[in-house]
């Protein structure tokens, strides 16, 4: 792997650690309960780019599959607490 | 041909990064829930998905789960986002100088009798 790819993807991973952590204040400040739930939504899209970009610099094919599960978990959770929200119950 | 594709993953990086970076900023700045929610829908659909095009473009060896993955953001984003906008409206969050409303004029939801184990 040459030098400037080295370089744009640790770049690349300290801009997401960061807009992570704007995330979290945000979910932790927000207005409604619907924000909070797009603040946490887009934490876990977040989290996805960063486990890639990890795959990506430590050249390990296993944070793929990390990311699989977390996609589609992540997936699962966010229409049953948007579910949640609407209609005051679970099921 | 490796240097090739070594520029496509960079490019990818860093278009991906700016997606994310401009999404998240969207996220902070509108002023409505559903504009925020717009914004944000770019995170997922085309911040991660070049992420992946880079990790696809790099490494041949992550090419059939990194096709996966990109299925799956691209259908379940636009699901994700849909749920939580309609959730929005549902309990009745204002928009923020919206001219009309249409949805409003055509859900006019009957009271629900939950009690009796109907659901809507």
């Amino acid at each position: 792997m040459s030098d400037i790819l080295s370089l744009v993807l640790n770049i690349a991973l300290a801009v997401h650690i960061a807009l992570i952590a704007v995330c979290v204040w945000r979910v932790w400040r927000g207005e409604n309960v619907v924000d909070r739930l797009i603040g946490a939504d887009l934490v876990g899209t977040l989290m996805l780019a960063v486990l890639v970009l990890i795959a990506l610099i430590w050249l390990n094919a296993a944070y793929i599959d990390v990311a699989l599960g977390l996609a589609a978990l992540g997936f699962v959770g966010t229409i049953a607490l948007a579910k949640y929200i609407a209609d005051q119950q679970m099921f | 041909m490796h240097t090739f594709l070594e520029f496509i993953a960079i490019l990818a990086v860093i278009v991906g990064t700016v997606f994310s970076v401009l999404g998240v900023l969207g996220f902070i700045r509108m002023p409505d829930v559903y504009t925020r929610l717009h914004a944000t829908g770019k995170v997922s659909v085309f911040g991660v998905v070049l992420l992946l095009l880079a990790t696809v473009a790099l490494t041949p060896l992550e090419f059939g789960k990194g096709l996966v993955l990109i299925v799956l953001l691209v259908i379940g984003g636009p699901v994700t986002s849909h749920a939580i906008g309609s959730a929005a409206h549902r309990i009745g969050i204002p928009m923020k100088r919206a001219i009309r409303d249409d949805l409003a004029a055509i859900e006019q939801t009957p009271p629900r009798d939950v009690a009796n184990g109907h659901m809507p």
